[in-house]
């Protein structure tokens, strides 16, 4: 079997849909956050097989690149924030977090 | 296209923005021990601003791409800068007047604000999806940490997650929107885009390669939405509003949204708009028509039920952006004008509900109870920008509204008509909810306990100052409109 | 000229209408609600926000250049085609001047009203029909064609009428207005006579049968073609001429184009040259079609029932203004119109509503240029009206009565500027008379006030001490239409005696001379009676007080018998700001021989440029020019001595002394001037009373006309509030209450979607993403 793009697309739209429904099941925060991040991917991926597979050239995998150095500051700042949320109330499970609402 | 020595010349506002953002850093470390480092830090920041705004001003005007095509200099581009630099500047004014950030912290406060200012410039400049995608993340990353800033409340940290996890998801769902573009048209260049989308409308494309489309720019629409804060993607706001400290959301609640619209501008009438409506078949103008419905729908109705009056006024920012998607619905140069000259408006009534509400003291409206007698400054510059919101006469708000309604009955159609009649019909609803807050002010007694409310000299001036214009641009706001319609030009 | 579009001037008449709804329709309820300031208020505002506008518009003409308008063209009125009207508002710099006078002393008058009408039942319809006032005010001076300001014009009627029979449950009051009404029906028909009998002429000027310059070609040069009556073939064949230029239709499209296309800015950018299409009713396009000479001769040499038609357009033109001026022989309505507030006298029957016709005049001077005749009607009714208006002004009692009569004369001043040719002139004593009057006016109803409701001058006195800002303000502006020197009036009424007696345009005998002679005289009574006036009101020891009943309608403003008051904050400051234009502003328009510039002929010139060729002045030298003007200011100190002598301090036996003679000459004299030389009873005599005779003979109702009248409006009264109170509880409550629940409930049912848990928020992202992807693939399919 050759592996060509229809079968990244197919990979993308997995990790696109499991990371959707990782965000919306998981009730611990830092689960929450790695579902971010499986979506964010989803979208590398496909840029990169469109790159190679399709438009030629660098566009996509330079997207992809900056992409992964986003995604690890995007990490580093929810992280810090979730940290903070558990040394302001002892917990990081989302069910907790309703204080506003309405 | 400008080479790299113009396009660095054409940079220099964002440079010298950068610059700031470093000299901030340096003298936040080596003023650590002075007593006057918060006056220094807000000096070195406006002072960096007043350069930025400068630069802006001595810039070359004529319309150009610079760095191959990453970054849009046009009217349009100039006009949300500098509308960014005026928030920016206010944005320090309210941090170094208010009381929540601490003093300590202030230096942190100023470079995280100034950050955000710089995806903001880059933001409203994008030309490229990859641009747009950094820019728009470069705007999130600081706004997520000044959302929990004063991490030891328990509502700060509550919004700053829900802030982070709902706009990582959103900036997620659009990349994997670009994505798809790039698949479907070869090309990350907004105005590429156009040129392949007239191709593939010309060539005939089945009802599959639409979808595909249409999958594609409804997800991208999910980001812009979250920065907009659109229904169905505004459920965010609220809780984050309220949980951020009210000198952030000040700014929160006007810049970003502002280059929401910026890009969403240039997305939608670039890539895809023109010639729109229905540019290759596709409702764009219809779908944007219902996301504006939905949205002041739900931001006046809502919002009449709130009793936190920083909560009321996330609803009334949602509902305000419903008005301003309408008018983009229409999509006609006119239409993006109205939404630029409304955003000026915006700018000042907003940020100062925002800070009259920071001054007061409390964020319930029982906490405004006859404010007339106990601050009549506070209670009536709080008036002036609550009914310029609602958008009666003689204030800005009514000026803009009017704009937005004549730009959308222009288009002379029976959807745009009906919109035109909702957005009406809403602009009466919102009139409750803001005249309930002046009519606690004005009306109802202080009662034991409510003392006076203190509002320094500065503070009461600022206040002023954004009220004045906010009257004489109802009455007088010519010289805007002329601003605009001189700098309104997109580069297709 | 040169049109520049300025999309807001509808806003100008705009809040105003706005007020006048709010206070009419809602301002019953609010006022029982909410008291009165919540009524009165936001209408109050309303006229300073048109003036805001309005000097933003100013503003931008005066940077525009002098041969530019603003030109704001809502949508096509009329557009049959041989007739076009736009509803469109247009300030050239004549109506820039009339629009901010009429905003900015119609503002001050409303601030005034706050304290003047505290207390009153019918607050919120005095309120009401104020600015209902100003928005027919401002329609009649930005209308660009006949038709928008006949409406602006019969408006201001009407809302004068409302307002005169303001206390209708007063049967003289209600009468009163009444009679204004009826009066200035008569002018109206005049008015629009003319226009008709205008546009005919214009027709047949433009008909190329009438055309000399074809028929020159034909035949023998033909330049003088008198035609009495066209025949119906003929008419035929203007309409059919017409309709093959095309001229209605193609202009207004363009405008539509235009329209569309004027973009955000209060101006837009494109500035247009307007040709001109015949069949409009616009009056550039009129004075562009007279511009013409061969249709200017067209129109010159038709004649109508032995007159030139030019020469009976203008008559009629002029009787129109006699009903709204108030001239010689309509003027009998105003004196009676002080039945009304005073405010309503300061705004309506002083300041703007009465100059209404010296307006129209001005606006169509390149009209009455064309006609000699009508000009020296003109003038010598004006020289006539001021003179004999000031007669009657020297022997009244009542405070209000004396400013009426003075308003007359000044009003005679004015035309007498318009006849001899001055426009600008006749607008500048407008302008400055608005100021000064409406100042005397407020004074007196400060007085009014202050005495409870005494009007009579012979009650009152020693009020300087007593009323000191009122008293102040009352002289300073008594000095102004005296013509002291450096008071505003000095300026303008100068001018006017000096272009009277300058003037080459009127056929009189002796010239500009008798004009002159006649306003001189009366110029000297002005400032004797208005100094008597002060004399007898602010001098001496207070008369009043005693056991004397004060009219019915509103005892609330304190107990009789203690000493007068000066009035509240909002009236005094008013009275002040009126008091310091009516020193100040003359200024703006310097007599030529000081060699200082005079900004307000310049202002004007590009305006009246159109008729300036065709007016000529005998052009006396300056050494007469300063004779006549050393000659005024000796008049104005004679009149000011002599009353001084007279009244001051009630002192001097000689005025009784005069009443009390038994010179027989001397007695008939006075009844017959202090009757009003028994005009009024003339009228009753050979009008009214005949009128009624009929009406009683073909009427059914023998119940009385002017009684059925009455008693008409005021059932239109009562019903109107009844419909009002039931609309009130059914729908305005009903309606509130069911879309306040509806609301209030689908704000708690959404509220609840706002859970709180940061999944649902998620979900709420993807679920909304993927059902717009259904959604537009559905629309797209």
């Amino acid at each position: 079997m050759i592996i060509g793009l229809n079968h990244f697309q197919v990979v993308s739209a997995l990790l696109f849909g499991l990371g959707l429904l990782t965000i919306i099941t998981r009730r611990n925060a830092v689960a929450v956050l790695m579902g971010v991040e499986l979506v964010l991917n989803a979208g590398l991926v496909n840029l990169v097989a469109i790159s190679r597979y399709q438009t030629g050239g660098l566009d996509g995998q330079i997207f992809a690149l900056f992409g992964v150095v986003l995604a690890a500051a995007e990490a580093v700042v929810a992280l810090a924030i979730v940290l903070q949320l558990f040394r302001a109330r002892r917990s990081v499970d989302t069910i907790d977090v309703t204080d506003m609402r309405g | 296209m400008a080479g790299t020595t113009e396009s660095l010349a054409r940079f220099a506002p964002e440079l010298v923005l950068s610059a700031t953002i470093l000299a901030i850093l340096i003298v936040d470390l080596i003023a650590r021990l002075q007593p006057k480092r918060p006056s220094l830090l807000s000096g070195v920041a406006l002072v960096g601003l007043s350069a930025m705004a400068g630069a802006l001003w001595l810039t070359p005007t004529g319309d150009t791409s610079l760095f191959t095509h990453l970054l849009a200099f046009d009217g349009l581009a100039r006009y949300f800068k500098g509308f960014f630099i005026l928030a920016a500047a206010l944005g320090v004014l309210f941090g170094h007047l208010s009381d929540e950030i601490s003093r300590s912290r202030l230096g942190e406060y100023y470079i995280q604000l100034l950050c955000l200012t710089l995806g903001l410039s880059l933001l409203a400049s994008a030309q490229n999806l990859l641009m747009l995608y950094l820019a728009l993340e470069l705007v999130s990353l600081p706004s997520y940490v000044l959302s929990g800033f004063r991490w030891w409340d328990r509502r700060a940290s509550e919004a700053a997650l829900k802030y982070v996890v709902f706009g990582g998801a959103a900036s997620g769902v659009m990349l994997y929107g670009f994505s798809l573009i790039y698949g479907i048209t070869g090309t990350l260049q907004i105005d590429g885009v156009a040129a392949a989308l007239t191709a593939a409308a010309t060539g005939g494309q089945g009802i599959a390669g639409q979808l595909g489309l249409l999958m594609a720019v409804m997800l991208s629409l999910a980001g812009f939405g979250y920065k907009v804060a659109a229904v169905p993607f505004h459920m965010w706001c609220p809780d984050v509003y309220e949980g951020a400290p009210t000198t952030f959301v000040a700014f929160l609640s006007v810049a970003p949204k502002a280059a929401g619209f910026a890009a969403l501008i240039r997305f939608f009438v670039v890539g895809f708009g023109q010639p729109a409506p229905g540019a290759a078949g596709f409702p764009w103008a219809e779908i944007l028509g219902i996301i504006a419905i939905g949205t002041m729908t739900l931001g006046n109705v809502v919002a009449v039920t709130q009793d936190n009056v920083k909560r009321l006024l996330a609803y009334s920012s949602i509902a305000q952006a419903g008005y301003l998607i309408m008018a983009l619905a229409v999509g006609t140069d006119e239409a993006i004008r109205a939404v630029m000259l409304y955003l000026g408006f915006y700018l000042l009534m907003n940020m100062g509900a925002f800070f009259g509400v920071q001054l007061a003291g409390g964020e319930r409206l029982s906490a405004f109870r006859g404010m007339a007698s106990r601050n009549a400054t506070l209670a009536i510059t709080m008036a002036i920008f609550l009914f310029s919101l609602t958008g009666i006469p003689p204030f800005a708000g009514f000026i803009g509204k009017f704009y937005l309604f004549a730009a959308v009955l222009s288009v002379g159609e029976p959807f745009f008509y009906a919109l035109a009649i909702i957005g009406v019909l809403n602009s009466a609803i919102s009139l409750y909810y803001y005249a309930k807050v002046v009519r606690v002010m004005f009306l109802d007694k202080a009662e034991e306990g409510d003392g006076v409310v203190e509002v320094s000299r500065p503070a009461s001036a600022l206040l002023l100052a954004l009220a004045g214009p906010t009257l004489l641009f109802g009455v007088w706001w010519a010289p805007l409109a002329d601003l605009i319609d001189k700098a309104s030009s997109i580069l297709r | 000229m040169e049109l520049q579009t300025f999309n807001t001037l509808w806003l100008i008449p705009l809040f105003p209408l706005l007020g006048a709804a709010y206070a009419g329709l809602l301002g019953k309820r609010i006022h029982r609600r909410y008291g009165e300031l919540a009524v009165s208020l936001p209408t109050v505002i309303m006229p300073w926000i048109s003036f805001a506008v309005a000097v933003s518009a100013v503003v931008t003409l005066a940077q525009a250049g002098p041969e530019v308008a603003l030109y704001n063209r809502l949508w096509t009125w009329i557009g049959v085609d041989w007739m076009q009207a736009d509803m469109a508002f247009l300030v050239d710099r004549l109506s820039a001047v009339m629009i901010l006078v009429v905003t900015f002393v119609g503002s001050l008058i409303h601030v005034y009203s706050l304290g003047y009408m505290k207390g009153d039942p019918g607050y919120w319809r005095f309120f009401a029909y104020l600015n209902l006032f100003m928005f027919s005010m401002l329609v009649l001076v930005l209308g660009d064609n006949f038709l928008l300001m006949f409406v602006g014009w019969e408006g201001v009627g009407l809302c004068s009428y409302l307002l005169i029979s303001y206390y209708y449950r007063e049967r003289d009051k209600a009468a009163a207005g009444m009679k204004a009404f009826i009066v200035n029906r008569v002018g109206d028909f005049g008015f629009t006579l003319g226009v008709f009998l205008l546009f005919w002429g214009l027709a047949a000027a433009n008909s190329p049968s009438y055309n000399p310059s074809i028929q020159a070609t034909t035949a023998a040069p033909v330049v003088k073609r008198a035609s009495a009556k066209p025949d119906p073939a003929k008419l035929a064949e203007h309409v059919a001429f017409q309709a093959s230029w095309g001229l209605a239709g193609a202009p207004c499209r363009s405008h539509q184009a235009l329209g569309r296309a004027s973009t955000l800015g209060g101006h837009a950018q494109g500035h247009h040259v307007e040709g001109h299409a015949t069949t409009s009713l616009a009056f550039r396009h009129v004075e562009r079609l007279l511009e013409d000479p061969v249709k200017r001769e067209g129109l010159l040499s038709q004649n109508v029932l032995g007159l030139s038609l030019v020469t009976l357009v203008g008559l009629l033109l002029f009787l129109g203004a006699t009903g709204k001026s108030a001239q010689i022989p309509l003027y009998v309505w105003l004196p009676d119109a002080m039945a009304g507030p005073t405010p309503v006298s300061a705004l309506i029957h002083a300041a703007t509503m009465v100059t209404a016709g010296v307006y129209m005049l001005s606006r169509l001077h390149f009209l009455m240029a064309l006609t000699p005749v009508a000009m020296t009607v003109v003038a010598t009714v004006g020289a006539l009206t001021a003179f004999f208006a000031a007669t009657i002004g020297l022997f009244q009692y009542d405070i209000k009565k004396v400013l009426a009569y003075s308003t007359v004369s000044q009003l005679g001043f004015m035309f007498v500027a318009v006849g001899s040719g001055a426009f600008w002139v006749a607008i500048f004593h407008l302008m400055t008379h608005a100021f000064f009057k409406a100042c005397l006016f407020l004074g007196s109803g400060s007085v009014i006030m202050g005495c409870h409701h005494e009007q009579d001058m012979r009650l009152m006195g020693g009020l300087r001490k007593l009323m000191p800002v009122t008293a102040i303000t009352y002289f300073i502006s008594s000095a102004a239409i005296a013509g002291f020197p450096l008071f505003s009036g000095f300026f303008s009424k100068d001018e006017i005696l000096w272009k009277a007696f300058d003037t080459g345009n009127v056929i009189l005998p002796g010239g500009g001379f008798v004009l002159w002679l006649l306003a001189a005289v009366a110029a000297l009574m002005t400032s004797f009676y208005m100094f008597r006036s002060y004399y007898m009101t602010f001098s001496g020891e207070y008369r009043g007080g005693h056991a004397h009943e004060a009219h019915g309608h509103d005892e609330a403003h304190g107990a009789h018998g203690h000493l007068p008051r000066e009035s509240p904050k909002t009236m005094t400051i008013v009275l002040g700001i009126l008091a310091a234009l009516a020193l100040a502003g003359g200024y703006v328009g310097l007599p030529h021989l000081w060699h200082l510039p005079n900004l307000f002929e310049h202002w004007l010139a590009p305006v009246f440029e159109g008729s300036a060729h065709t007016l000529k002045w005998a052009g006396y030298g300056h050494g007469l020019e300063w004779g006549l003007m050393i000659t005024s200011i000796l008049i104005a100190f004679a009149g000011f001595f002599a009353a001084r002598w007279l009244y001051r301090d009630h002192r001097n036996p000689t005025p009784q002394k005069i009443l009390d003679s038994d010179r027989r000459l001397v007695r008939g004299v006075h009844r017959w001037v202090f009757n009003k030389y028994y005009v009024d009873e003339l009228y009753q005599k050979t009008v009214i009373q005949p009128t009624l005779v009929l009406s009683r003979a073909l009427s059914i109702f023998d119940t009385g006309f002017i009684d059925a009248i009455v008693n008409l409006v005021g059932l239109i009264g009562r019903l109107f509030s009844m419909l009002q109170g039931w609309i009130d509880r059914t729908f305005i409550d009903g309606l509130v209450n069911l879309v306040g629940d509806t609301v209030m409930n689908a704000g708690r049912a959404l509220r609840r979607v706002q859970t709180g848990r940061l999944q649902a928020y998620v979900y709420s992202l993807v679920a909304g993403s993927l059902l717009m992807v259904v959604a537009a693939w559905l629309m797209a399919a």
